[in-house]
């Protein structure tokens, strides 16, 4: 702690509009520090490093880098003194190769020419040094997740950085890209560098980081080592003084009770041999079989772009299979329209909530009856029964915490996370058989996730099904009792919740079928 | 408070387009004030003229919802004039030829024809619209052009009237006039038609199921999809509906107020009802009474032009401006 501070910044304050996004935040880093910048969704991590990366002006506050005042304008004089961003959505030319991705922007030895076997040399080099091995001539949009982040990193460190910050970069990663990652930052720290490592996810910054800042609705709580402070502390600092903890879903570590399910009943949901081609002839799904039992949460993993999205549509009707028969309580619903489920008794939150989900220029209660808007008791005869509507909708703005002004508020005032309340609470509302949820807690805070889980629990409790899709794994492993993995468009294998292993389902959700995962599948 | 606060907007963009229309009018060497003073007090000077205001009212109405029911589901209908058109030729031709008809078979069949016609007008470019995803707007619109040579060729056709110095039908059957309202200045039943199709376009798309669907539909019609609503067929029903209404107009000014068929009935109507349905901003409760206000000017218009020798286009440039200043309000309001 004796070491002086490369990098500071102090009472910074950001307002967007009305909001106050930063209030007063300081922050340091020393080299050769891995620095956790831990908060819930909103809490402004991720606003504090765009300005310092230049994205962002700050409206008041100094930036010193090696005790001089930085005045940063851009990210162009970020990476100028050094400080690299690695973003959350990667910003990658898909059709280039590797190496062309990396010296974007850069000098090169060889203008004329092109010709880049020096630079590819460096680029290997580097891969090596700090265990971060890609292919320099690999076209972008053939990578995976991982390799695509790795390129991320390395892109940074190419052009020098001395200060690197990743933006939630464990996202999209299997368990063991986790690890991988973990240790390549160890290695980059050890040379001098620093890291600042922007996450929501408490157990992830206690293994790796050195330091840890939490912020809160844009204030700083506190700043502690990773040797002062114990889990609990951090927990309380993350989520204030009003949420219950004992009661918590997400703070669990006892397993929870698993035992509502019942096997002998009709499943909820089943799916036959269900496979779906692009008009282009490209297969999306093939081959799916499974069954959700009544009073399942059946989770579903695997890195984003395997299917997933294909599968939820396939399930709630909003696309039709071009192979296989999908059962619901027994009914073959295979080619029945959404609307038709929607009276069936389904609820479905979409992944895409802005594009899928969401109508930004009708109101909050137009927003919350969509899809239930000719059901009872929002509806008789042909006539919607507004005063109704409204009475219900001031519930769920108070149930489900939504900030807004009321039910005739327009949707586009709404936050990210507050429109995520709204598909939820809309989900809910009808006391589905049957939810289909895909990432329903992305872009919520601690509290709301947590609220949403015990919602899921009780919605179980009732005997009603949900298929849950996530890219959040812990999220799958806290509240499901099953869960299947997708890779390319096919299921490689199911767990039961007591076979539940974080790297059994990383293997697969890489495409490895093991062998010890081989025989856990089960017979649909 | 709220009402408050949405009208003062409009006076704002009303005055301040009054006084950058009164430098042009200025301009012209006339009197300003006095310019103004017929503009407005016309249609309220004489019993002609609010009936003449009236007779506005209805079509530019009419226009209006043509334009702002497909415009809830997210499409553009710029084909309201050629809908127009053809249903006033199919409210003619039902009239001519079913002439001896009593008025009890005749009227319901004129009125029938002239909407169904111009529904029909409307269901070609929704359907091309449906099927082959060809932008409706470009369809519409050149559709207006096939109704004016219909027109031309309906009116010099087998039913020309031949002593008329203009390209006329002969008259429709007496059973098929709209009853009138008031004898002397005529006006006819076609303003409580209006005001009814105006009533139950409000009542369809805020009170009704399907016009929730119409609604969602135009807010974000893949999240409508997505939630069990057919936003294809919504379409084409919003284009189809306005056109019925549209036919409606024509068959108004046919059987109410002409009792006959005259090339160039359009007028500008589809022009003043696209900018009254913008500075509505697609309410249809507000539609009404822009349409009001847009009917005293055009009827003030053309009062100025004869007593003062200002040319009418200049209310053009008042009604104009106030749909740019009503557009320029929500700018400066989301700042």
């Amino acid at each position: 702690m004796e070491k002086e501070a490369i990098l500071e910044l102090r009472n910074i304050r950001k307002v967007f509009d009305k909001t106050v996004a930063l209030d007063s935040v300081s922050f340091s880093l020393y080299p050769g520090e891995i620095h956790g910048l831990l908060g819930g969704n909103g809490a402004g991590k991720t606003t504090l490093m765009n300005i310092l990366y230049g994205l962002y002006r700050k409206d008041e506050g100094e930036i010193t880098l090696h005790g001089k005042k930085l005045n940063i304008q851009g990210p162009k004089d970020a990476i100028n003194h050094k400080i690299g961003m690695v973003h959350q959505h990667f910003l990658q030319i898909g059709n280039y190769t590797v190496l062309e991705n990396i010296v974007l922007g850069t000098d090169v030895a060889h203008p004329g020419s092109m010709n880049l076997s020096a630079e590819a040399n460096k680029l290997v080099e580097l891969g090596k040094r700090f265990s971060l091995p890609v292919d320099p001539d690999a076209v972008v949009d053939t990578l995976p997740v991982g390799t695509r982040q790795k390129l991320e990193i390395l892109k940074a460190l190419y052009r020098g950085v001395e200060v690197l910050i990743l933006d939630e970069p464990t996202t999209n990663l299997t368990p063991q890209e986790v690890d991988d990652l973990f240790e390549s930052l160890r290695v980059i720290v050890n040379e001098g560098r620093s890291i600042v490592f922007i996450t929501h996810k408490l157990r992830e910054v206690l293994r790796v980081c050195d330091r840890i800042t939490v912020l809160r609705e844009g204030r700083n709580i506190t700043s502690l080592t990773r040797a002062e402070a114990s889990e609990e502390i951090f927990v309380r600092a993350m989520v204030g003084d009003q949420m219950k903890i004992e009661g918590s879903v997400y703070f669990s570590h006892a397993a929870l009770a698993n035992t509502a399910v019942d096997e002998k009943a009709t499943p909820a949901l089943e799916m036959k041999n269900v496979g779906l081609k692009t008009k282009e002839g490209i297969s999306k799904l093939s081959n799916i079989n499974f069954q959700i039992k009544q009073g399942e949460i059946f989770g579903v993993a695997g890195v984003a772009g395997n299917g997933q999205r294909e599968l939820a549509e396939c399930a709630t009707g909003v696309v039709i299979p071009s192979e296989g028969t999908i059962l619901m309580h027994g009914k073959d619903v295979t080619s029945l329209p959404v609307n038709e489920l929607l009276k069936d008794g389904i609820a479905y939150i979409p992944e895409d909530r802005l594009h899928d989900g969401f109508l930004p220029k009708a109101n909050v209660a137009q927003n919350l009856i969509l899809g239930y808007h000719r059901q009872k008791p929002y509806c008789e005869g042909n006539l919607i029964k507004w005063n109704v509507v409204h009475d219900k909708v001031r519930g769920y703005i108070s149930e489900y915490n939504i900030k807004t002004n009321g039910p005739e508020d327009p949707g586009g005032n709404l936050s990210g996370g507050n429109i995520q309340r709204v598909m939820i609470a809309r989900a809910f509302s009808m006391d589905a058989r049957l939810m289909v949820a895909h990432n329903p807690t992305r872009g919520l805070d601690i509290p709301s996730m947590d609220f949403v889980y015990n919602k899921m629990l009780d919605h179980k409790k009732t005997g009603s099904s949900t298929l849950l899709i996530s890219e959040d794994l812990d999220e799958l492993l806290l509240i499901c009792d099953r869960i299947a993995v997708l890779y390319r468009g096919q299921i490689l294998g199911f767990l039961d919740r007591k076979d539940f292993d974080k790297y059994a389902i990383g293997r697969l959700m890489s495409g490895i079928r093991a062998e010890e995962t081989a025989d856990m599948r089960a017979a649909p | 408070m709220t009402i408050v606060r949405k009208i003062v907007p409009y006076l704002i963009a009303i005055i301040a387009s009054f006084a950058a229309a009164g430098i042009f009018i200025g301009l012209t060497g006339a009197n300003v004030f006095q310019a103004y003073q017929t503009i407005l007090i016309t249609s309220f000077r004489t019993p002609n003229g609010f009936v003449q205001t009236l007779l506005k009212f209805i079509p530019l109405t009419l226009q209006a919802l043509a334009f702002t029911i497909p415009l809830t589901a997210g499409k553009f209908n710029m084909g309201g004039e050629g809908q127009m058109i053809v249903g006033a030729i199919a409210a003619s031709a039902a009239g001519i030829l079913g002439a001896d008809l009593p008025a009890f078979l005749l009227l319901p069949l004129v009125i029938l024809a002239g909407v169904v016609a111009g529904a029909l007008w409307g269901f070609i470019p929704a359907w091309l619209l449906y099927k082959f995803n060809i932008n409706e707007i470009l369809t519409s619109m050149l559709l207006n052009f096939v109704s004016f040579q219909l027109i031309d060729l309906v009116a010099t056709g087998a039913w020309r009237d031949p002593v008329a110095g203009h390209p006329t039908t002969i008259q429709i059957g007496a059973g098929g006039f709209l009853p009138m309202l008031i004898k002397n200045p005529p006006l006819n039943a076609g303003l409580l038609l209006a005001l009814l199709v105006a009533a139950g376009v409000y009542i369809y798309t805020s009170r009704t199921a399907g016009g929730y669907e119409l609604v969602a539909t135009g807010a974000n019609p893949r999240a409508a999809s997505v939630f069990g609503i057919n936003v294809k067929r919504m379409f084409v029903f919003s284009i189809v509906l306005a056109g019925g209404i549209a036919g409606l107009s024509g068959v108004i000014e046919v059987a109410g107020v002409q009792h006959r068929l005259i090339v160039g009935l359009q007028h500008n109507f589809l022009v003043l009802g696209v900018i009254i349905a913008l500075i509505s901003k697609g309410n249809n409760l507000a539609v009404p009474f822009v349409a009001f206000f847009i009917a005293i000017l055009e009827v003030g218009a053309s009062a100025m032009q004869r007593t003062m020798n200002v040319p009418v286009e200049m209310v053009f440039i008042v009604e104009a401006l106030v749909l740019l200043f009503v557009l320029l309000s929500d700018v400066v309001r989301r700042r």
